[in-house]
């Protein structure tokens, strides 16, 4: 057992210990327009998703590997942005985003198929051949989840629960860098992460804002953290299109500098439920 | 080596004897998460294995249920219980050993859980009605948030969608294209009448976009009269596009300023329901009346309607779940009267020759008649 686990496990229980009972002080009503705005948020994403999913699906079947290999990372950012509510599909969470060791058989199960697997193609064969049937797949399962989400009522416990949830992500699959193992995109999805909580975030805040400044300023301050480091691996500063440097360059300092005020958001952002009466 | 001077030993003790017991605190704790035994998990036990779930099939009670997800495989997993294809509640990222513990609130009904690896079989959960149980609680305040912000979501989109259309209506107007102005006119009345209950919410903007002629001391003259009617007066009696293009540029900006306004808009639940039955009772007001002497609905009249009962539609498909669990044979009669009046007006632009006239209004007011029944069923006020 490493001391850092200790640590850890000492420090979540310190911080359970501080937090007290949730409180409730928040009228239902007031939840109505930010859970709307979400599936606002949540139905833009999803147009461009379709958007860079054409394309990106185009390119494999054109059998354009550079290309390919280009729009991966900037397609499945809109993907992670909306996760929370797009895992409420679990066939297609599975079909689209499902990683080689869900299955029993690794990247030789039939049943594995979606952007995993077109990375496989991509980055480890290095080729486009015998991708074109996992991208038309992929293709209809995005358009077929777009079109779930357009009819789905939102839970608003999921909507609120989701801050939390990305963050957790994060933590758990994210630093380590197993999610894009052959791409070494992780990078971009751990945008996409931050971006989609700090959206929820952003909508709930102002009816904690009042009653819990500490609160706010705690969690703005550790998103604002997350940024800065992520910022030092952009390709070019001022153009958040360009992307991120291979995960492969990101310094084992750096990994673990990210590791704290991601644990702490999680942590913080699963409170949120509680404050918001839910 | 270093040059710090080494530090005394009593120093040196109490500083090991602190750590020890912070080693010893700290493992116990980690030890309590990690190792506990059956009888300190929480309510009901499941075991993943590599090869899916222990027990394959759990019988739970209605209601609350704690279950604690012990992953007894070699690789982190998560577990998730389904209905059908939607993820009811899930713990992701599992460690190998972990007992986890997780907290559901579950209705009647069988549902499948996710056991380790996507190719494992899935188990099987049966929730039983619980007679002995409480009563269904009183539905909270809480129950109606999802279905307020979905309308909201519908409200805006078909906002934005309604924009486009009068835009659309604009330009043929401008252009003196009558037969494109006459099939914009028909898009953009119908997403206008699904509206009807939301736009209702402001007294303004419903009486520039939806007055009728005989609201106004010069009637069709009288030039306070603008919005849709006065379009149609315009379209279909007069046959024309003259003089219209300033009424359809109001038309547009009305749409804009009823978008930005629903956005905003707070809605009380009991609205839902009552001012949809309000809605009807317009329409049945004006076209429903038995003195008028018709054989049958021109088609504005059914347009009109069509849309009414889309929007109707609308709210019953938000409040189903609410109506499940409150009053089921409700829920049935207002299912059974859209359907009979959506079956009755068929998605077309023709005059109504083939509809029956007393049968539509005798339809449309069974509806308004169920929806007013809604919010005492689900214990509403206005």
């Amino acid at each position: 057992m490493s001391s850092r686990s200790l640590l850890i496990a000492a420090a979540a229980f310190g911080l359970m210990a501080l937090q007290g009972p949730a409180r409730a002080d928040v009228e239902p009503e007031a939840l109505v327009e930010p859970v709307a705005e979400y599936k606002l948020y949540v139905l833009d994403n999803l147009d461009a998703f379709v958007g860079h999913t054409r394309d990106f699906t185009r390119a494999i079947e054109a059998g354009e590997l550079e290309r390919a290999q280009s729009l991966y990372a900037p397609t499945r950012v809109y993907y992670e942005r909306i996760e929370p509510v797009a895992e409420l599909f679990a066939d297609l969470d599975a079909s689209i985003d499902a990683r080689e060791d869900d299955y029993e058989k690794g990247v030789d199960d039939p049943d594995f198929t979606g952007f995993h697997r077109l990375e496989y193609g991509l980055f480890k064969q290095q080729t486009t051949d015998g991708l074109a049937p996992y991208a038309r797949r992929l293709m209809s399962d995005v358009k077929d989840l777009e079109s779930r989400v357009q009819g789905l009522t939102f839970p608003p416990a999921k909507v609120v629960g989701g801050a939390a949830a990305l963050m957790e992500e994060v933590a758990a699959t994210k630093v380590s860098g197993e999610e894009d193992r052959y791409s070494h995109t992780d990078l971009w999805d751990f945008q996409g992460n931050v971006d989609g909580s700090q959206k929820i975030f952003a909508l709930f805040k102002p009816l904690i804002a009042e009653e819990d400044p500490a609160f706010v300023e705690r969690v703005e301050d550790n998103f604002a953290a997350v940024e800065a480091t992520l910022a030092h691996y952009r390709l070019a500063a001022n153009d958040p299109e360009a992307g991120f440097v291979s995960y492969e360059k990101v310094s084992d300092k750096d990994r673990r500098a990210l590791v704290g005020p991601v644990t702490v958001l999680a942590e913080d952002l699963s409170t949120l439920r509680g404050k918001l009466g839910l | 080596m270093s040059q710090s001077p080494a530090p005394s030993p009593r120093l040196l003790k109490l500083g090991v004897l602190a750590a020890t017991v912070a080693m010893l605190a700290a493992l116990g704790l980690f030890a309590l998460t990690l190792d506990a035994r059956d009888r300190t998990d929480a309510g009901t036990r499941l075991v993943v294995t590599a090869e899916g779930c222990r027990p394959e099939t759990l019988n739970v009670p209605a209601g609350d249920t704690t279950f604690t997800i012990v992953n007894a495989s070699d690789r982190a997993i998560e577990w998730e219980i389904l209905d059908g294809v939607m993820v009811l509640e899930e713990r992701e990222n599992i460690a190998p050993g972990l007992h986890q513990p997780l907290t559901a609130r579950l209705a009647p009904g069988d549902y499948t859980m996710t056991c380790g690896l996507l190719s494992n079989p899935r188990g099987t959960l049966h929730v039983t009605a619980n007679d002995e149980a409480a009563p269904v609680a009183r539905l909270a305040r809480q129950d109606f948030i999802g279905a307020l912000a979905e309308y909201k979501v519908y409200l805006t989109l078909q906002g934005r969608r309604l924009t486009d259309a009068a835009d659309t209506l604009h330009q043929a107007i401008a252009a003196g294209d009558l037969g494109s102005a006459r099939a914009a006119y028909r898009r953009a009345r119908l997403i206008d009448q699904r509206l009807a209950m939301a736009t209702g919410l402001f007294s303004d903007l419903d009486q520039r976009l939806n007055a009728r002629a005989s609201d106004f001391a010069r009637r069709e003259n009288d030039p306070q009269f603008v919005g849709f009617q006065r379009l149609a007066h315009s379209l279909f009696t007069a046959g024309s596009t003259e003089g219209l293009a300033p009424v359809a540029a109001q038309l547009g900006e009305d749409a804009r300023t009823l978008t930005t306004r629903l956005r905003q808009a707070s809605i009380p639940p009991a609205r839902l329901a009552d001012g949809s039955a309000r809605a009807l009772q317009v329409w049945l007001d004006h076209s429903g009346d038995p003195g008028a002497d018709q054989s049958a609905l021109d088609a504005r009249e059914r347009l009109d309607l069509r849309g009414l009962t889309q929007g109707a539609d609308k709210i019953v498909a938000l409040l189903d779940p609410l109506l499940k669990r409150r009053a089921p044979p409700l829920r049935q009669r207002l299912h059974d009267a859209l359907d009979t009046l959506e079956k009755a007006l068929p998605d077309s632009t023709t005059a109504g020759d083939g509809a029956d006239r007393d049968a539509l209004v005798a339809d449309t007011r069974a509806l308004a008649d169920t929806l007013q029944e809604l919010n005492p069923a689900l214990a509403l006020n206005g």
